[in-house]
Formats: C-alpha cells, structure tokens, sequence
C-alpha cells in the first residue's frame, strides 16, 4: 500500500476501532462493515462524525451509506435493488466495488457488502 | 422510587452468565416525565438494568466479598429501540475478562427475543474500609441486605422432586456451578 | 422520582457548549438502595445528567422543534463515586450537529476533580420510528416549564452572544405569553 494510503487506513482503523469498540486486529482492508465488524445503523451516524473531523472532509448525507437509495421504491422491489438502483449506487458510490453486489442485489446484503478498503477509497477521492 | 432495576434473575452461571428480567410498568413514576406523550424505559435505565445484573453476577461469583459494585465504564452502548409500558426487558450479561477488581462484561438487552440495547461494561467492586477501615461495619451492614436481595431476585423454580427450594440456593448453586479458576 | 436529572444551567451557548450542576441530596429516595448505609449517585443518572446538559442543547439549537434522543453512548468512564453533598458540574461541549442526530461530549466534575467522561450520540425521533408516525414527546408548555426551572432563558446566550430570547414554539405555548404584544417577548 502507497505511503499515504497507508496512513488513511490507520486513521481509518482508528475511527472504526472508537466507533465500533473492535479490536485493532479485527480492522483488516477486507473487513466488511456490517459483516466483520458488527456496524449498525446507528454507527454509520458515529464513523461519519469521525471521519469528518479526522480527515477535515465533509460528507454529505446519503454519500457514504445511500440509506436513501436502499428505501426508495423506485429502486428497490421484492428486497432487491433493481439496475435502475445498482446504477444509483455506482454513480454514488465510485470509490465501492459493486460487483459482488450486483450478483445478489438483496437490500440486506448490501451493509456486507461495504469493506474497510472502500472506506479508505472514499476519504482518500475527498482528500485534497 | 426503588432503585431496583430488576424484577427476577432467571437463569445465573457463576464466573460465566446472568439473565435477569425487567417489567416496565405505568405506574413508575419517572414515566410522567420521560416523556409525558410517549412513555418509555430511559436508555440509561436500560443501562442500569444491565450494570444491576452485571453487579448480581460478579456477588455471586465471588460470594458476596465486596459491597460495593459499580459501573466503571461503558462503552458502545447502542440503543435499537425502546421499551413501553407492559413490556419486559431481558437482560444477559457475560463476563469477558476478569482482574482483581475490575470485571469486562458484553450486556444486551432484549424485548420478544428482539435485542434492543448492546453494550460493553467494566464494573468496579471495593469495599467502603479499603479507604476508610471504620466503615468496616458498613460494608457488613450492605453485604447482608445483598445477599437478602439476592434471595429475593433469584429463586430457581422446582428441584426434580418437584418441591420448590429456597433458602440457601444461593450458595448450592455456586457450588455446582463456580467455574476453576 | 422525577426524570430531572440537572438542577439549573449556569451556563449556555446556544449551539456551542452548555454547563450544569446536580447536586447529590441525601433526601433522594434512590440513593437509599445505592446502597442501604452508603449513599452513592449511580452513575446512570450521573450520565443522564451529561445527557440531558448535551440533549438540550442539541434541541435547543433547532428551536425545540425537532424531538431529539439518546441513540449511542461511544464512551462513559467514571473515575470515582458521588456522594451526598456533592455537586456535580456537567459541561458539554457540541461537536457538530447533521440533519440525521448529533455528536457531543460531556465531562463531569466535583470541584476541580474530573468525575466523569462521556462522548454521545443523539438522533432526531422521526428518523427512528419504523412506524413512519410523528411521535412526538413533550407537550410544548410541559416543555417550556422544565427549561424555566433550569433557568435557560436567564442565562442562555444566542449565537452572536445575546441572552437567548423564548423560542417562538414555547412561546406560543404558554397562554400568557401568547397574549402579550410581540415587542414584550
């Protein structure tokens, strides 16, 4: 991992590590948030604060965590998020690799799919 | 009010686990206030509950030596959903690690087998003659009133004859289930 | 026993910090199971009083419009016990505030000595209720009454430094001041 990659994902890790009360070990790049690391809802509202005032970015609303998307009907029918939605999310979230998701679109994967390396890509595009 | 957060502990594995009950009731008289329109359990009331079993958990397993038990830290404490009156809390706590006098503890409460509350506690034990000896009588004094309360909170139901036990469960259930140290 | 877990602000700035006292009576009922011959504070209540200093400062900043509660304590660390006599002094300090809830952190002294630390989360009620109801918590006045008895309207100042003047929705609220002409408020 580059330098000052390598720094954003200690910052990162120490974010999650005060947000979510794991381990240091337990931060791995390919750790998922929901998944691996036992984020709720609640705790995306937590990372983002920190992140904020770690990086000195902002994030607006829905940017990191498209909880808007997941709910609207528009995107969402039977549980799964339809193309229409998946091209939402692409378009939202660049800096996330969807691929995984797309073969199993269902809304309530979608928190398993959101790793710590995506994490570290998004604040690494709002870096200056 | 009294301050008893719990109503019943239902199931105790000495050194391990606790499970304990508590009933939210209109009549408690901190509902008119929290809050007037929509009357629920305070998160921190829910924190309690779990700190009070944590508490009963570490007195029993170490039988009552230390009078007071305290929560030192709380960490993670993530509240999914509320408890309304006519609703029971069941709380479990588990011990995670243990020092001289500090005991880590995952807690979690649940309402319908659906957990709303989850947390990470340290509870502190000492006792009131560690700084002040002439308090010795005091923490004699609390000790006691513990242990009746304790009687009172937990009482397994039937033994296999069928013939409900009392009395000294307490101390026969530490022996089956105290854990090697 | 009532759900007022802070005695009155001593200070307030609106959207920025807020300072509290409780003091610890031994004529509160509770303290007499906590525990029977040594009266100490719980601290649950103790961080229900960093809650409500935070909480309402939180509201306050979206003019009691928005019903605002506890959703996640990250970190509450108590360094020693309160007992009767005690006054506890709670500052809060707002660390930013989103449309989604609120971050803030909260210290607790007894005189000089720091007695607690806690770093807390509120949300905003609408976003959490599965139902989709507005549910709301207080009747404004009930409201209104209990920041009186804090005295927030005597000390509080607004964002440019001036004493914090009633907001219109508790204003409104109580029937004497909704009589009186505007320029009186």
């Amino acid at each position: 991992m580059p330098a000052q990659q390598e720094e954003v994902f200690e910052k990162v890790r120490t974010c999650l590590v005060d947000a979510l009360g794991v381990d240091d070990d337990e931060v791995t790049p390919e750790a998922t948030m929901v998944g691996d690391l036992g984020a709720e809802s609640i705790d995306f509202l937590d990372i983002v604060f920190r992140l904020e005032k770690t990086f000195n970015i902002k994030i607006p609303r829905g940017e990191l965590f498209p909880e808007d998307i997941l709910s609207n009907a528009q995107y969402v029918q039977d549980g799964k998020v339809t193309p229409e939605g998946i091209e939402q999310l692409k378009k939202r979230m660049p800096f996330a690799d969807l691929t995984k998701f797309e073969s199993d679109p269902r809304v309530t994967s979608f928190g398993n799919m959101l790793t710590v390396q995506d994490l570290v890509n998004y604040v690494q595009s709002k870096l200056p | 009010m009294r301050f008893k957060l719990l109503d019943r502990i239902v199931d105790l594995k000495a050194g391990v686990s606790i499970t304990a009950v508590k009933g939210l009731t209109l009549a408690e008289d901190y509902l008119a206030d929290h809050f007037p329109l929509f009357p629920v359990l305070p998160g921190v009331f829910m924190l309690e509950a779990m700190s009070q079993a944590s508490a009963w958990l570490i007195r029993a397993t170490e039988d009552f030596q230390h009078s007071i038990v305290v929560l030192r830290e709380a960490r993670n404490v993530k509240y999914a959903d509320f408890v309304a009156p006519g609703q029971m809390l069941t709380v479990q706590a588990e011990i995670v690690t243990e020092a001289e006098r500090e005991t880590k503890l995952r807690v979690q409460g649940a309402v319908d087998g659906k957990t709303n509350v989850t947390a990470r506690l340290v509870m502190v034990r000492y006792n009131l003659a560690d700084g002040w000896p002439s308090r010795a009588s005091t923490d004699a004094h609390i000790i006691r009133q513990m242990r009746e309360q304790f009687h009172v909170l937990y009482r397994p139901c039937t033994s296999r004859s069928g013939h409900y036990e009392n009395g000294s469960v307490a101390s026969s259930v530490l022996a089956a289930n105290r854990a090697p140290r | 026993m009532r759900w007022f877990w802070i005695d009155r602000f001593t200070e307030f700035q609106s959207g920025r910090s807020a300072t509290a006292i409780k003091t610890v009576a031994l004529s509160e009922d509770h303290l007499h199971d906590h525990f029977p011959g040594a009266a100490i504070m719980p601290n649950s209540l103790v961080l229900e009083g960093m809650a409500q200093t935070a909480g309402l400062l939180v509201c306050e900043h979206g003019g009691f419009a928005k019903q605002v509660i506890l959703a996640k304590v990250s970190k509450a660390m108590f360094h020693c016990d309160a007992w009767p006599g005690d006054t506890l002094t709670y500052k809060a300090q707002i660390h930013d505030i989103k449309e989604d809830g609120a971050m803030a952190t909260v210290t607790s002294h007894i005189g000089d000595r720091l007695q607690a630390e806690l770093e807390v989360f509120f949300a905003h009620l609408e976003q959490l209720s599965s139902s989709g109801e507005k549910v709301e918590l207080f009747v404004p006045y009930d409201l209104f009454s209990w920041l009186r008895l804090l005295k927030l309207y005597e000390v509080g100042r607004d964002a440019e430094g001036k004493p914090l003047a009633i907001h219109p929705r508790m204003a409104e609220s109580d029937p004497f001041l909704a009589n009186q002409p505007a320029n009186a408020t």
